[in-house]
């Protein structure tokens, strides 16, 4: 209570002082959401591709999301390359045929020929109802930030692409991309793919034969790196890529935007900081007296620098604190806006919000650290002639 | 009282008609310039010597800039001399370390204050208290001595109430307890009338002489107010920065060592 009354002596002061940390803390929580919500759907993506590789056709670019058809056929001769266990076929797709802006993973339909059960380890499991089987048509698994969007129950429909499809499961949270994925079957996926194909494409290719990756399983003991190039090297007019390849392709996209992200709330956070220096400066210009009283007691150097740091640091948690639960709402209600289109848009994860009042703290102690030491430094007698 | 007219100088040398008792304060050959500017400096004390002995009361005396106030600092280890002794309770305190400082201001050394210097967002109790906190004890014992020490002083009454509660009489009395929480040997009061009304100030004079002889505590006072001088075993006079005549029976130490050589700094 006592260090309380001290710290709002100055009520504008100080409340100035609490905001400019909330307004760093506020920042610093509001972007450090967006790039953790980005961190989690990178580090599922390299969980994802950490022990397989994606065969595309060889046309298609580095981690582009493609329709280009990739013959279902081609299965088989990726299975025969040596160091591969198992390989599978898929389909994604968007779900809005224009695509669109997106923060994040977009919105995709998905479907595969179940060859791959047993091998892939990447598991989701269900919130509500059941998974897809391979005897399953017309039917649909719904990722759940994506149900939010189409407003899927078990049991209701769903329109993708036009077409109707029954909603049978929705899937737990997995903070990354199958959060914004619909699950049908390949037969069904292939019928959504072949009607967007243009005419004279679908004149050459048969429903049955699409696809638009081959996803390879190793052996156990085979790098999927390696396996890349072996793929590459043994069949002709495919794209394999490792999960190597992935990881410093989101990484590197990924490290600019978080520099940019912590930076700027770093910059706000400084800025606090400073105005806690200024603060604590005066406070102690204008306690001088108490402070040559308190020496005079016999308070020694170490109360005295405690005493200001602890104030110090009191501004740095309120002024954390506050900024934190702003953000947090911030964050929550930004979110609950953005649900209908299926976005989830900031994840505040519990490092963070630890982080950003911890980091307020390491700030007010720091910054009080100076004006502390001038007062524990000041002669006894020239304070208490102060006035 | 007598009036024994002495030089500081004389005051240490002297040991003939002299009260040889136990010095609980003493201080020899005190110097202190204050530098006003490049070329411009005030000699605040320039060798000043003097004895105060376990359980008086005395009075330190002289026209405004005497230095009486910077002696009395430097008693109390709150300033440093440029040259000269300071012991307090047989030990030379003028070189201390700050955690020896410390140590003295909590456990031996009580001040009282013109202004009453009492921390304007704290209560009665917890100014009291705080010192005693400072000294090592709980919260909660700290509590309960300043408690005792405010019921001594006639304000248990008053213990929640903040300074801005308080009159200038209740203020130094608390001020008082707070010197005395911690049962020190010595308190020191620099004008501790000066702030008060008649009335106040005999309440506050009475107080300290009452403990002082009750206790046995030592008071160092300097004041302008003859009333505190007459409440007072002794009164000491101060001129331009060194003892002049003591009023009162002189006091030699024999329990403070003769130094092996005197600096003695800015001696006119």
């Amino acid at each position: 209570m006592r260090i309380l009354r001290n710290v709002f002596r100055r009520r504008l002061r100080a409340f100035l002082t609490i905001f400019g940390i909330t307004i760093g803390v506020f920042a610093l929580v509001v972007m450090g959401s967006m790039a953790e919500k980005i961190n989690l759907l990178i580090d599922g993506g390299t969980r994802y591709y950490s022990d397989k590789v994606i065969v595309n056709d060889a046309s298609t670019g580095m981690g582009e999301i493609t329709t280009t058809p990739i013959s279902v056929g081609r299965v088989q001769e990726i299975e025969g390359v040596e160091g591969v266990a198992r390989a599978s076929a898929g389909i994604y797709m968007l779900l809005d045929e224009e695509g669109g802006m997106s923060m994040g993973v977009p919105q995709g339909i998905i479907g595969g020929d179940f060859r791959n059960v047993g091998y892939e380890k990447f598991e989701l499991t269900m919130a509500d109802g059941r998974d897809l089987t391979p005897e399953d048509r017309g039917k649909a698994v719904v990722g759940c930030d994506v149900a939010k969007a189409l407003e899927a129950e078990v049991g209701g429909t769903v329109a993708l692409r036009g077409t109707s499809f029954e909603v049978i499961g929705i899937y737990d949270k997995t903070l990354t991309a199958p959060d914004n994925t619909v699950v049908i079957s390949m037969e069904d996926v292939q019928g959504l793919l072949f009607a967007q194909l243009p005419a004279i494409v679908q004149q050459q290719v048969e429903p049955s034969q699409l696809a638009t990756s081959i996803t390879a399983y190793p052996e156990p003991g085979v790098d999927p790196d390696q396996l890349a190039s072996t793929i590459e090297g043994a069949v002709p007019g495919v794209k394999a890529t490792g999960p190597q390849a992935f990881t410093d392709q989101f990484k590197s996209a990924t490290k600019i935007f978080n520099s940019i992200i912590f930076g700027v709330a770093l910059i706000s956070l400084l800025v606090g900081g400073l105005s806690v220096v200024n603060t604590m400066t005066m406070s102690v210009y204008e306690r001088t007296r108490e402070i040559g009283i308190r020496k005079a007691i016999g308070a020694s150097h170490r109360q005295i620098v405690g005493q200001f740091l602890t104030e110090s640091a009191l501004i740095g948690f309120l002024g954390g604190a506050t900024g934190l639960v702003l953000g947090w709402v911030t964050t929550l209600v930004v979110n609950t806006l953005m649900s209908s289109s299926g976005t989830v848009l900031f994840q505040l994860t519990p490092r963070l919000a630890i982080g950003a009042v911890a980091f307020a703290i390491v700030l007010g102690v720091g910054s009080g650290f100076y004006p502390s030491l001038h007062a524990a430094r000041l002669r006894p007698v020239l304070a208490l002639r102060y006035e | 009282m007598n009036d024994h007219e002495t030089t500081d100088t004389e005051t240490a040398k002297s040991e003939e008609g002299t009260d040889t008792m136990k010095a609980i304060v003493s201080v020899r050959d005190l110097a202190k310039r204050y530098q006003l500017g490049k070329e411009n400096y005030v000699d605040a004390l320039r060798g000043a010597s003097v004895n105060v002995q376990a359980g008086e009361m005395v009075a330190i005396m002289g026209p405004s800039g005497c230095g009486k106030s910077t002696m009395l600092h430097m008693m109390g280890c709150l300033d440093e001399p440029d040259s000269g002794e300071v012991w307090v309770n047989d030990r030379r305190v003028d070189d201390l370390g700050a955690a020896a400082t410390t140590k003295l201001l909590r456990e031996e050394i009580g001040f009282i204050f013109q202004g009453f210097n009492l921390i304007s967002t704290m209560s009665a109790l917890d100014n009291v208290a705080l010192a005693a906190q400072y000294a090592g004890r709980s919260r909660r014992e700290a509590q309960s001595l300043a408690r005792e020490a405010l019921e001594d002083v006639g304000l248990a009454g008053r213990a929640d109430h903040r300074p801005g509660e308080l009159s200038g009489g209740q203020q130094q009395r608390v001020a008082i307890a707070r010197a005395l929480v911690n049962r020190p040997v010595v308190i020191m009061g620099d004008e501790p009338t000066g702030n008060l009304d008649s009335a106040s100030s005999a309440e506050v004079i009475d107080m300290m002489r009452e403990i002082n002889l009750t206790t046995g505590t030592t008071f160092i006072l300097v004041t302008h107010d003859p009333d505190v001088a007459e409440a007072c075993d002794r009164v000491i006079h101060m001129k331009d920065g060194v003892v002049t005549h003591l009023e009162g029976p002189e006091v030699t130490s024999t329990n403070i060592p003769e130094p092996a050589r005197r600096e003695l700094a800015y001696a006119s």
